[in-house]
């Protein structure tokens, strides 16, 4: 396979420069998402994770470059095209009042359904499968207020997982989480992309979750990209170094031999 | 579904009061009798003293519900509504100052021109220099605006020969007296064609109503689809206004209280709620404000006024209590 096959697949930038009006976040950046891979995007506060996987999902217009998808460039793809194959999950997003966590996950549904065409049997199997695999199956009724944050954020990844793409990008899918409750959103993420192939992209702040779970990192720093590549690669103490001002040891982890983070 | 037997049997209720009560006591078998035989006293309240003005009070309470939770919708903040925002009250300008000026163009074209026109200058007024908008920004932006038309209006209303002055102000003030078929039909025909063109936009709806982000990772176009939202939001209120003059607060309560008692939370059922909801609470007011002083029609305004201020005193708390202001 030549590079060239590679890019194809998935999900590139090419030269991509992001910006809010004249403040250049991200500048000339080149990297490919592996397809059918878990990445996690890394990096401190404010360096521009959030912009850029909003670019990767045509929120942003690009100051300059490209987003590519499929080899395609993101912007020229039909808005519901896109829908279909890429869905992305914003930031703490916030649910209407009242509204059941079925209702919510419905709602996923809208890119597959005709303009006046009603509700299928395909649309509810795979909206029963979303809330099965995030285990809210028996809390469906339930109203979002009613839920604690974990299930919550539960519920909002099942809103994706019914948007049934192939391409699923998450924006710090498990910040307010505890550890426990972490551990499962990752699983759930791992267990989608092992059983669907579905490529998953996450932005994450604990690195050492990061490490264990992912299968390529993007590691982004105050200016600019530090390291991209799998775990072993991109956690070195140079790295964090350069992208957090972080002194640190990097150790194997006991449990998974993923490279671990202990901070001086 | 409880809600909606609840719902539909007081604005039932509510209507089958509105036409009993006036000057003279109709009782429900004198109506009847009158629908029947198309003669008699129950004919001719039917045909002629109430019923007209009936109907249109439940069609135009119904567009102004429904504008109402379009906007709660849009801005997800409850305090979002035409009356609130100054679209209604830019709406009630463009009429008089068509009056004023001797514009000859149909009420619901000068009523919709104004509305459009305060819903544009809202928008712009409440762009920040970064290009960002707040909800809020716009709320206190269209509270602004509204009171800038109504000054406006009541300027226009003094320039009048006093007879039209009287007439005028009284319509600013929201009023249904003397209302004929032909209003009816009117608010009934352009409401209806309107809730048509409002569920073809509903799933749009639900969507941004989790957000703009996630509505164009939906598919959404969120610029095209929250444009035609508004649209079609003020064309409801302006289609309120030009049959019943500018009423207040019947669009910023309909939604939450129709919301509560159907017990919905889904767009397209919230929109059905507010619109059956809107029906009853001017219905009801008009009943009310017939009926108050004896032989005096107050404005059905004065009424949604007295009913609506304190709500909205309330719901500002909330808010406050809330942080959001
Ligand atoms: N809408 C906006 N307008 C202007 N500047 C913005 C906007 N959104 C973000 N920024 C700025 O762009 C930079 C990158 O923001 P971004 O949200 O991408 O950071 P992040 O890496 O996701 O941070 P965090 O870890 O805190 O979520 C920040 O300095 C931020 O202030
Ligand atoms: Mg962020």
């Amino acid at each position: 396979m030549t590079e060239n096959e590679v890019s194809d697949a998935g999900l590139s930038t090419e030269a991509l420069t992001l910006a809010y009006r004249d403040r250049v976040v991200i500048r000339d950046l080149s990297l490919t998402v592996p397809d059918r891979r878990m990445t996690s995007i890394l990096g401190p506060n404010g360096c521009g994770k959030s912009t850029l996987l909003k670019a990767m999902a045509r929120l942003i217009a690009p100051a300059g470059g490209h987003v590519r998808l499929g080899g395609e460039d993101i912007g020229a793809i039909d808005t519901r095209a896109l829908a279909r194959r890429l869905a992305i999950l914003p930031q703490s997003p916030k649910a209407p009042e009242g509204i059941t966590v079925a209702d919510l996950v419905r709602r996923g549904r809208t890119p597959w359904r005709g303009f006046l065409s009603p509700w299928t049997e395909q649309d509810a199997n795979v909206c029963r499968q979303a809330l099965e695999a995030v285990g809210l199956g028996e809390l469906a009724d339930r109203s979002i207020d009613e839920l604690s944050g974990g299930q919550r954020q539960r519920a909002w990844i099942a809103l994706v997982l019914a948007q049934d793409t192939s391409t699923l990008l998450l924006d710090e899918p498990t910040t307010w989480l505890d550890l426990t409750h972490q551990l499962e959103v990752l699983s759930l993420l791992q267990s989608r992309n092992r059983a669907h192939g579905t490529t998953v992209v996450c932005v994450l702040h604990d690195l050492n979750l990061a490490a264990r779970y992912s299968d390529h990192l993007i590691l982004l720093g105050p200016s600019g990209l530090v390291a991209v590549g799998p775990p072993g690669e991109v956690v070195t103490v140079e790295n964090l170094d350069a992208a957090f001002g972080l002194k640190a040891l990097v150790v194997p982890d006991p449990v998974t031999g993923c490279p671990m983070v202990v901070p001086h | 579904m409880k809600g909606w037997l609840v719902l539909i049997s007081l604005l039932a209720g509510a209507l089958l009061l509105s036409l009993m009560i006036g000057q003279v006591l109709m009782t429900p078998a004198m109506l009847w009798t009158g629908l029947w035989s198309g003669t008699g006293p129950g004919a001719l309240t039917l045909r002629v003293l109430r019923g007209p003005s009936t109907l249109t009070a439940a069609g135009a309470g119904a567009v102004l519900g429904a504008s109402g939770t379009v906007f709660q919708i849009l801005l997800r903040n409850p305090l979002a509504a035409p009356d609130v925002m100054g679209f209604m009250s830019g709406a009630g300008l463009a009429v008089v100052a068509g009056v004023a000026f001797g514009v000859l163009l149909p009420l619901p074209l000068l009523a919709a021109a104004g509305g459009l026109l305060a819903a544009l200058v809202v928008t712009l007024l409440s762009v920040r220099p970064n290009g960002a908008q707040s909800t809020f920004t716009l709320i206190l932006v269209g509270i602004g605006v509204s009171f800038f038309a109504a000054a406006a209006s009541s300027f226009l209303v003094t320039r009048m020969p006093p007879q039209e002055a009287a007439d005028a102000q009284r319509w600013l003030v929201g009023s249904l007296s003397a209302r004929s078929w032909q209003h009816a039909a009117q608010v009934w025909g352009i409401g209806s064609l309107l809730f048509l063109v409002l569920a073809v936009q509903v799933r749009a709806m639900a969507l941004l109503e989790l957000g703009d982000d996630l509505a164009a990772g939906l598919g959404v176009r969120i610029n095209r689809a929250r444009t035609g939202l508004i649209c079609t939001g003020v064309l409801l209120a302006a289609a309120g206004v030009a049959v019943a003059g500018p009423v207040p607060f019947v669009a910023l309560m309909a939604g939450p209280l129709g919301m509560r008692i159907a017990g919905v939370t889904q767009p397209g059922a919230r929109l059905t709620a507010a619109a059956i909801t809107g029906a009853l609470v001017t219905v009801l007011a008009d009943v009310v404000s017939r009926s108050l002083v004896p032989g005096l029609q107050l404005p059905v305004g004065v009424m949604t006024g007295l009913m609506g201020a304190p709500y909205l005193l309330w719901l500002l708390m909330k808010e406050a209590e809330a942080g959001e202001l």
